[in-house]
Order: structure tokens, then sequence, then C-alpha cells
């Protein structure tokens, strides 16, 4: 085989792609063990990667960029000129996880979104779990993304969760959940997208491998979405509510609205009227069912929400209340979210299912306990400091990859509001090869998979795996230099 | 579907129509450049200019009628200010990037080639300017930028599927097509003489290249010769561009494409059927009030021309209100 002899040569050596790979130890890698042979499940893929001359496949990578901008895969960075136009950039080494790992992270995530889930029901109701003591009153209540407006809502099915996008972070212990995102998550779209491109340009080993297919997201999703009809309807009509193509998941919403087949609308679509919401039609206005929608809570009506929001549709939390149009997610999703309620998951999964957690949580110090915060400012510089409310990589610090400077900043930060932050142990983040102008070099990833949550808890096989593109970096957010891989899920 | 999903593809459609009308009016002035006299390029720029309602940007500086070189300075600077000035809205690149806006904005309902096509032409022109088309030879960029609306208007007519958003795709192309010969045949009028009894050139002799040029703009030259004359006279020729039903840059063809698709899309309620009226009137111009005019009085064929224009601009304020941005009142009705 083509491959076995590159490997036997010396020059040829040299130039094959996996050469001068040098595995850190202090990280779990997703291709190669300890010794640095390939892991069993990856050989396949290694074999056909190394016996590809290195131009190759920068042509290969190079080709699959300019198809993602031609096709306008694009997402904006905030506060950017001309921003519509950056792509996500792809790094076409795939990451592999074998069959029997799949399995048990699928059951891990159902078991935490069932949790999540009857946790959101109770705390907008009943409110079991603040009065038997598990969580305290204040950190619920207290929270800035509870929303009042939801208390005594009946959610159809008790569903206030549709869509999750988990994130999860491997180390040598295994993996587990750095954070669940349940407000509006997004990357399904670059899932689909760089599958699709890397299907083209690795078909082969694709198909030797026995990847496993995810083409079917978007039928799951509009299923989910039917699910949640308040009329009960066979064929409800479904929307997908954007901010708008300024927002930086633009290419998500209109890829999703036509993955399922259902209009992609803008709060001027809508509107509400006598309890009901509907759309604007050539055809005059149409009854709305399901509202799938991508925009925050605080702009969906602004007779509720945020007041000068133009981006909602007033009303359209009255028609929610009184049981005529469904949102997906619930409005309030938010405070499950949390960084420091996130601390809790464990405690939720005990309590409302009476199980041990089969998906780990990150250590978190809640800055609000005194202890904790004592805890947190003198170890500042080996541990990671989150702002309780932040997202997407921002309003963080790595302790150890600050300056002193820095460290002094957000210690008077956390001092001043302490209940505004969290801390976590530096997370030894698993790597995985990716492609740089050299070689190959390992890079750290992590993993977001997409559960589905209807009459029942759907995920396809599959996630959108972030990489930090930058030798060494920990942040794999888009918005901060981070890239994406396609992630096959083996078939027995 | 979607009213703004359907103001989309009505914007898409008009933009491109747009782009496209000026590369044919800028790709034929070129033609005029190769072998004409300096003052005949002048009247060239004319006609174009006034067709299109622009005054180049920082105003034209007196034509100077006997200089080459001014000439093609001139020339340079013009086409510039309809291909690539930013402040011209109607510039090709404007137009492109317009309908390429739009199309993002509705992309859901814009087919994946559509798509591919219309952003490759975008980004095809977005980065060069009039001196890189300069350097090799400038007709060869708006071949290739029509070439590319074309290819748009060729896969939409392969893929797309006949609902609303066709037909509104349609309403924009041809709305705008007739506005736009209107501008052009006005302006041919103001700027030259129309005078049946100059006519009657041989068309190969190149006497009357000023009308040639008309037909070429429209696509109707080889038509024309074979379904009318050799000889361009005058008031055939208008006649030919206005009122026949086959000639696909005809106003008549524009007039009938739009009320089919006006048809295809009505739905009962009251400004619906207004606009549908209006489409009808439109028609009715053509087939009833323009046949009886007197072919000699150009202020009558003006008047009528005029009529024309004016019914596209109402018919497109009627679709609005009637499609796009109808009270709440009047969308319950439906």
């Amino acid at each position: 085989m083509a491959a076995e002899q590159t490997g036997a040569n010396g020059p040829a050596e040299k130039s094959q792609l996996f050469a001068g790979y040098k595995i850190n130890p202090a990280f779990y890698d997703e291709m190669f063990d300890a010794t640095g042979a390939p892991r069993e499940h990856c050989r396949e893929l290694w074999k056909v990667l190394r016996a590809i001359p290195h131009e190759e496949i920068t042509t290969m990578q190079e080709r699959v960029e300019r198809s993602f901008l031609n096709e306008g895969i694009t997402f904006s960075v905030y506060g950017e000129e001309g921003a519509q136009d950056h792509i996500i950039p792809i790094d076409i080494i795939p990451r592999l996880i074998a069959a029997a790992e799949w399995e048990s992270l699928e059951k891990g995530l159902h078991q935490r979104i069932q949790a999540l889930n009857l946790f959101l029901a109770d705390i907008y109701g009943p409110e079991r779990i603040i009065n038997d003591g598990v969580i305290p009153p204040d950190m619920v209540r207290g929270c800035p993304q509870f929303r009042n407006a939801m208390r005594g809502v009946e959610v159809a099915h008790g569903i206030h969760v549709s869509v999750c996008g988990t994130d999860l972070v491997r180390s040598h212990d295994g993996f587990m959940v750095l954070e669940d995102n349940l407000r509006v998550p997004s990357g399904v779209s670059y899932m689909l997208a760089n599958r699709a491109a890397i299907k083209t340009t690795l078909r082969d080993v694709f198909r030797r491998q026995k990847v496993r297919n995810i083409d079917g997201y978007g039928r799951l999703l509009r299923q989910t979405l039917a699910e949640l009809s308040p009329h009960g309807d066979a064929d409800p009509t479904i929307v997908l509510l954007t901010p708008g193509i300024y927002n930086s998941a633009f290419y998500e919403h209109m890829f999703l609205a036509r993955e399922m087949g259902v209009e992609l609308v803008t709060g001027n679509d809508l509107v509400a009227s006598n309890g009901f919401v509907y759309m604007r039609t050539t055809a005059g206005l149409r009854r709305v069912d399901v509202i799938y929608r991508r925009i925050d809570d605080d702009f969906l009506d602004p007779l509720v929400f945020r007041p000068d929001s133009q981006l909602g549709t007033p009303g359209l939390f009255d028609a929610y209340r009184l049981g005529n149009v469904a949102i997906a997610n619930a409005p309030g999703t938010g405070v499950a979210d949390d960084k420091s309620m996130y601390a809790y998951v464990p405690e939720m999964i005990r309590y409302y299912l009476d199980e041990e957690p089969l998906l780990a949580n990150v250590e978190t110090h809640l800055c609000r306990d005194p202890e904790a915060l004592e805890y947190t400012l003198d170890n500042l510089d080996n541990l990671v400091i989150k702002e309780v409310g932040g997202s997407g990589g921002y309003g963080m610090l790595i302790g150890p990859h600050a300056t002193t400077e820095e460290r002094n900043a957000f210690a008077r930060k956390i001092n001043a509001s302490p209940e505004n932050y969290i801390s976590q142990p530096v997370l030894d983040l698993s790597c995985a090869p990716c492609l740089t102008d050299d070689d190959a070099a390992p890079r750290h990833v992590d993993l977001r998979p997409f559960v589905l949550c209807g009459r029942e808890i759907r995920l396809v096989p599959g996630a959108f795996c972030r990489v930090a593109l930058t030798a060494g970096s920990l942040v794999v957010n888009s918005s901060q230099g981070g890239g994406g891989k396609d992630f096959w899920v083996l078939s027995e | 579907m979607l009213s703004r999903s359907a103001e989309g593809l009505y914007w898409i459609g008009r933009y491109l129509e747009r782009g496209q009308h000026s590369c044919r009016l800028i790709a034929d002035q070129f033609e005029t450049i190769k072998d004409r006299p300096v003052n005949q390029i002048d009247k060239g720029w004319q006609r174009l200019f006034q067709g299109l309602q622009r005054v180049p940007f920082g105003g034209r500086p007196n034509s100077n009628t006997d200089d080459e070189q001014f000439m093609l300075v001139d020339a340079y600077t013009l086409a510039d200010d309809l291909t690539f000035e930013p402040s011209n809205p109607n510039s090709i690149r404007n137009s492109l990037a317009n309908a390429r806006e739009n199309a993002r904005q509705v992309r859901n309902v814009v087919d994946e080639d559509l798509w591919a096509c219309l952003n490759l032409s975008f980004l095809d022109l977005r980065d060069i300017d009039i001196t890189d088309i300069w350097k090799d030879r400038p007709n060869e960029f708006y071949r290739r930028t029509e070439d590319s609306v074309r290819t748009f208007f060729g896969i939409a007519e392969s893929n797309m599927y006949r609902d609303d958003g066709w037909y509104f795709l349609q309403l924009g192309r041809f709305i705008e097509r007739a506005q736009l010969i209107v501008g052009l045949i006005k302006a041919q009028f103001v700027v030259y003489s129309v005078n049946d009894s100059k006519a009657g050139v041989d068309t190969d002799s190149g006497g009357d290249t000023d009308w040639l040029s008309l037909l070429r703009i429209c696509a109707a030259r080889d038509s024309y010769r074979r379904f009318h004359s050799l000889y361009y006279e005058h008031s055939a020729l208008v006649n030919f561009l206005v009122a026949d039903p086959q000639l696909s840059r005809s106003i008549r063809y524009a007039s009938a494409q739009i009320c089919e698709a006006l048809e295809a899309v009505s739905g009962g309620r009251p400004l619906v059927v207004e606009a549908g009226r209006r489409a009808g009137r439109l028609a009715a111009l053509i087939d009833y009030d323009w046949p009886n005019r007197n072919p000699a009085d150009n202020n009558a064929v003006l008047a009528i021309l005029h009529e024309i224009g004016d019914s596209c601009r109402r018919l497109h304020d009627d679709i609005d209100t009637a499609y796009f941005s109808y009270a709440i009142g009047e969308g319950m009705d439906g």
C-alpha cells in the first residue's frame, strides 16, 4: 500500500503529514495514544492522510475554504466592518469517535436535558427544588435570566428546552460538560456544512470508516418543533424567527429554515392580533403555530421584555401565554444555563431523576460563596474566571495566560460583585491534529452536540467540533480565532 | 409566500435587469467607439446617460467633439461612473451588490445554484475597478457580467418552483425592463433627430448607426431585419421596440409578462385587484392608444411613452401596497 511505502523512506517520511507531530502528554490526543500510535478507530484515516503529499492536502484545504466563501457559509464578528464575509475556518482533518464512546455520551446528554427541562418546569411552576432547599431561592429568582413573566405559564408538554447545544470537553479523565447552551445555541449548520465539505474531499476514507449519517437534522428539528404545536394539527405552520442578516448566525438561520422547509421571518414579518400570531404573506395574514426563535428573550416582545427592542413583535408573549402559539426554546431558559446554575446540574439530576449523573461537570467555584471567593482570589494564576452571564468567550480570564495587571483588574471586578463570577481549574482540553503551514500539529478541541427534545429526545450522531487554531490556545470560540472540524461518529 | 421574501425576489429581478441593461448599453457604446466619428460617440454617451436619467458624478466636462484624446478619457470616466461609481446607486456594481444583498436576506427561498451564481458574479467585480477592465478589452468585462445575469435567469427558469417567488422575480424584472426601454427610446428622441424621410438607408452601409445601435441594445437587430425591413425606418423601428409581442425586449412583451405574473399571484383582495387593473391599463395603452398615434408627431409619441413609464411606476406602488406593505386590516380580508 502506498501509505506504508511512503512511511518507510527517509525523505518521503519527512514530508509526511504526521512526521513532525509532537504529542504533549499533558493532553489527551484524539488521534494518537501515548506511544504515538494511532488509536484503533483512527487507523484507516491516519493511513490515508499520511499517504497524501503535503501540497495536495494544502490544496484540498484551500479548496474547501474557497467553497465556503463562494457558498456564503459565513458568520460575522461584532463590531467589525464588512463582517458578513468571514468564514469559520475549517480544518480538513476530521475528528473521530468510536461507536461505544458516542453511545455513552448520548446517554449522558439524554439524562441531562431531561433534568434541565424538569428543573425549568419546576422553577416557573411549583418550585419544589427551592422549597426542598436544594437550590437557594435567590440563585433562581435573582438570576438576570429568570423571567417573571414565565411564572405559571403552561408550556406545551413541559418542554422548555427543545434545542440544546451542550459543550463537551475531554481530558485524560474522560468527557465533561463545560456548558449547557439552552437559549439560542448555534453551530449546527457548521456541523452540516463541514460534513458536506469533508465528505466530498475525503470521500474514499469516509466510506471505509463507516461514518454515521447526520443528514436528518433538519427533519428531526422540524418534527420536534411540530410536536410543540398548541393546536395539535399534523402540519402546523412553523417559522424561524431571526434578528436578521446582521446577526452573526444568520447563515445558520437561513440554512435551517431551508432544511426544514419553513419561512424565515423577522419580528416585522409577524403580527400579533387577538391573541394569535400571524405572518405577513403575499396572500394576506397567515396564522403561525410554532416559532423557532433565534433571538434572545429580551427582543421577543417589547411589551413584556425590552421596550426599546426593534426586533420583536408586540403582543407575541400574550399569544404565547394564551397557548395559541409555541415558542422554542421557551423564554427564560437562560436561568438554567447560567454559569453558576451549572454547578447545580448534577444535583438536579439526582433530585428529579434519582440517578447519578452520567456526564461529569467541571469543578466549579461559585464566588458568591465566601470560601470559594477566597480560594479563587488566592489562585487566580491557575484558574479560569468566568462572568456568570458571559458567553462566546467574552468576559473571561485564563489565569495562567494573563498578565499580572489583567489578573489584578479581574480581582477588583470579582471583589466588587462576587456573585457575578465563577472559577474553574484550567482544563486540560484534549488535542486533535490540525493542518498547519508545515504539517499536522496538535490543537485543542471541544465538541458541541445538538440535542432535540419534543415528545421524545432526538440526537443526530454528530456535533460541531470547535478548534483553537492558534498553537497553545484554549479559546475555541469562532468569534475569537476558533475554527471547526468535521466530527465522525463511527458505526460499530 | 412571506411578503418580505416576495419583495426580495422582486428587487432581485429589478436590480439584475438594471445591471444587465447597463452592460448592454456600455458594450454597445464601445462598439461605437471603435470606428465612429467623435461627435457620434459623444451623442451615444448623451443618449446613454439621458436614458438612465443620470448625471455623471461631478458633472460632465464640456465635450470637445474634435479631440480624440479627450474622447478616450471621457469614455473612461463615463464608463467608470456607470460601472463602479460608489455614489451611483444604479452602477453595475451597485446593482449586482443590491441584488445579492436582497438574495442574502431571502436566501432560504433562493435556490442554492441561483445564490452561488449571484454571489460569484458579485465577488468577481467586488474588488476591481475601471483600470482593471480597461487594461485588456473592456467589452469582455461587460459581456462576462451580462452573461452572469443571463445565467442567473437561466437557472431561475430551469430550477425555480413556479410559486409566488417566481412570479415576483418576473414582475420585478419586467417592470424594470419596460421602464428602461421607455427611458432609452425617449432619450433616442431627444438626442437624435427623428425623421422618416431621412431614413431608408441600407442597414449594411452603416449610415444610420445610431438607430442600428438602438436595435442592438434591445437584441432586436436580426429579428427586425428578418420580419420588417433591411431599411431602418425610424417610426417602424420604434414601433417594433414598443409594440412587438414577440420581441423579448419590447415594452409590449414586458407588459404581457407583467399581466401573466400578476394573474398568477393575485388573491382577490381589493388592493390586489387594483394592481391587476393597473397592469391591464398598461397593456391597453400599448394595444389601443399606441396604434392610434400619429407616428409623425414626435410629441404625441413621447406623450404615450411618458404615460407608459408613469404607469409602470404606479404599478410598482400598487404591488408594494397590495403584497408587501399592506395595512393589517387589509391583510385579514384575504
